[in-house]
């Protein structure tokens, strides 16, 4: 019971003490925020428009690949270029975030190792930018491709993406601090989970050997849920909660992992 | 005085020290231990009062960086409980938190912001802040084009406006140019003034003893004495002299001095300069000179402008000895004669030494312009003369101190 009832304040700590922290320090989230947009937009002309148009241009590249190129044609019950956008925006918000994750305490150590600082807020921190560009593209996105529906409804799946995303983001943050060749590997590991994930093809095209793979991988489950939330298909409530389950499962250990790292990030660094 | 506004108690704090990365990850992972541990600092109990101001010595480390962290809260210990009342600025590492791509206006408010402020309490310091520092119409630049100077004069100004209860100052008394330098120190004593509580680390002794009302001498990671500045500073001192010959130029343990001259070279006009320096034996002026032992006078003449608008500057004289170490010193401000202009608004002052009492041996003589406190060095003229004392008689040592002998004849033995 002891255990428990420990799990389930690890879990209340690891979503309220980032989110409590950052509204505590809102204007010092802002000020880093603007510190985040002042590095990307550096010695560029376009500024801002850059981070905005990204997905966009990452979206063209995938259609003049998938339509233009090959020419696929494929439906179920959706055109293919719906379907691709449909996953890889959110795939690319999630990959965006999650290799970032992996630097996030060095990127902002001349910040926090001179000064008392709440580091609890570096995680909402690394989601604001991207959970704003890509939410906005997502929903334009949605709304050119299922209706204005669909557009009300994409709203909320870049957000809800990211708040899943915490536990890893907070592992990736830590194993991206203390073992170096993780940073290394993660973009790879994510480039093969890519593929191997129903985002580029419909999920019956995968051979029968690899479906048991698309049972085991969550972001199979993410992509089904997000495909029948945004076409108003019936909502695949085992996906729902395999993914629940996940996140619950590890957010405690990830939020209990990352309270214990604190004193070591300043040493470490 | 007010109460303690620093407790420590048992305060220590260890490096782990890992053989392998991994290592780091299975302790946190598992919580059984996988370090060795390096004690930076041990076993320090303090009690700071509100108002106090407190030196820091020792030798590079001692421990004594590591104390300041943690009492600006940037390191947690590892052992031991600190609890500190109020907010606290610290000068360590100016600017470093500094995002070169961002404007000066944009670092100043993501420092304060840092520091704990909200965004209508910058609002109220803003310009305050861009006053100070003297950045003018440059603040809406990216702070990647300041000059180094540029950056320190606003970080300081940040760290000082951010109306702190503690400041932490780890060595530098001033920062910046010239006139900076001077505003600066103003600021740091405007505080001292104000009743804020200051710990100050330095080597520089003369300036930890004349500043500070407690003085913590931090040997190893423990404090070896604490207590009176003058006990504390001559006790480490001749800790220092026993470990191995001071560099020359560290007489008054102005570590410094010569980028103070080298700024100063740069100074503007309403900063007190040295205009002439003259070194007379006997009448004969000279840099070096072939003085005999208690026979000949020793004169140093030194004409200087006392600046605009400051209070009138005082004049310091070093002895040093051929491996570096002070020997004498002396100062018109301890020495109470106070010091006027002439018609041309020169002030010239001139240090007698009659019958000089040196021993023999090498001997440099180092010359000071000092702020009316005699803490801030306007100007510093290292090695202004070199006096090679002879001697015809067989005393030892480095002076021949003055003193008489009385003989007592007849007297009767109980």
């Amino acid at each position: 019971m002891n255990f428990v009832l420990r799990y389930c304040r690890q879990i209340f700590g690891g979503i309220t003490t980032p989110l409590l922290l950052s509204y505590r320090y809102r204007g010092l989230l802002w000020m880093l925020l603007r510190r985040e947009i002042a590095t990307r937009t550096s010695g560029t002309v376009l500024g801002f428009f850059w981070p905005l148009v990204q997905p966009a241009l990452q979206v063209v590249g995938f259609w003049f690949l998938f339509d233009v190129v090959y020419g696929m044609r494929i439906e179920r019950g959706t055109g293919f270029l719906a379907y691709l956008l449909s996953g890889i925006l959110p795939w690319l918000c999630l990959n965006e975030v999650l290799i970032r994750a992996t630097n996030m305490f060095r990127e902002f150590a001349s910040v926090f190792s001179r000064t008392p600082f709440p580091i609890e807020i570096l995680p909402v921190e690394l989601m604001c930018i991207p959970g704003l560009v890509y939410s906005v593209a997502f929903t334009v996105s949605a709304g050119l491709m299922f209706g204005a529906l669909a557009a009300v409804k994409a709203i909320i799946v870049i957000p809800l993406l990211l708040l899943w995303l915490l536990p890893l983001i907070l592992f990736c943050a830590l194993l991206g601090l203390f073992l170096r060749d993780f940073t290394q590997g993660l973009p790879f590991i994510l480039m093969l989970l890519m593929y191997s994930t129903p985002i580029l093809y419909f999920p019956d095209m995968l051979p029968a050997t690899m479906r048991a793979w698309i049972w085991l991988n969550p972001f199979s489950d993410l992509m089904a849920l997000i495909h029948a939330w945004l076409q108003g298909e019936a909502l695949p409530w085992n996906s729902l909660w395999r993914l629940g389950g996940l996140w619950l499962l590890l957010l405690g250990p990830a939020w209990l992992w990352f309270r214990r790292s604190l004193p070591h990030v300043r040493e470490v660094l | 005085m007010s109460g303690s506004v620093i407790t420590a108690r048992g305060l220590g704090k260890y490096y782990k020290l890992y053989a392998r990365d991994v290592d780091r990850v299975r302790e946190i992972l598992s919580g059984k231990p996988r370090h060795q541990q390096y004690y930076a600092l041990r076993g320090i109990d303090l009690d700071v009062q509100e108002g106090q101001v407190v030196g820091v010595v020792g030798k590079n480390g001692a421990g004594k960086s590591t104390l300041l962290k943690l009492l600006a809260n940037t390191l947690q210990p590892s052992e031991g409980t600190v609890s500190i009342q109020g907010r606290v600025a610290a000068l360590l590492e100016l600017g470093a938190s500094f995002h070169p791509e961002m404007s000066g206006h944009d670092n100043i408010y993501l420092n304060c912001a840092i520091q704990g402020l909200s965004t209508a309490q910058i609002d109220q310091v803003y310009a305050e802040i861009v006053a100070f520092s003297g950045i003018g119409e440059f603040i809406h630049n990216p702070v990647k084009t300041y000059s180094s100077g540029m950056l320190v004069r606003l970080a300081f100004s940040i760290a000082t406006h951010i109306d702190p209860d503690i400041l932490i100052i780890d060595e530098a008394l001033s920062v910046g140019d010239g006139v900076f330098a001077r505003r600066s120190f103003d600021r740091i004593m405007a505080f001292k003034k104000a009743g804020k509580t200051i710990f100050f680390c330095s080597h520089s002794l003369y300036q930890v003893e004349a500043l500070c009302d407690y003085v913590i001498w931090i040997d190893a990671g423990h404090i070896r004495r604490a207590g009176a500045p003058a006990a504390v500073i001559t006790e480490y001192g001749e800790f220092l002299q026993q470990q191995a010959p001071l560099s020359p130029g560290a007489a008054l343990g102005l570590d410094k001095v010569d980028d103070q001259h080298g700024a100063n070279a740069m100074h503007a006009d309403d900063l007190p300069r040295i205009k002439t320096l003259r070194i007379l034996l006997d009448g004969v002026e000279g840099k070096v000179q072939r003085v005999q032992s208690c026979a000949n006078d020793l004169a140093i003449e030194i004409c200087f402008h006392p600046g605009r608008n400051l209070p009138m500057p005082c004049v310091a004289l070093m002895f040093v000895g051929g491996d570096g170490r002070p020997l004498a010193s002396a100062g018109n401000l301890n020495d109470g004669c106070a010091l006027s202009p002439g018609a041309d608004g020169l002030v010239r002052v001139t240090a007698h030494f009659p019958r000089l009492p040196l021993l023999k041996g090498n001997y440099n003589i180092d010359v000071y312009l000092l702020c009316e406190r005699g803490l801030h060095v306007y100007e510093a003229i290292l090695q202004a003369a070199e006096l090679n004392v002879e001697q015809r008689s067989l005393e030892r040592g480095i002076v021949n101190l003055p003193h008489r002998w009385e003989v007592q004849c007849n007297v009767e033995t109980p």
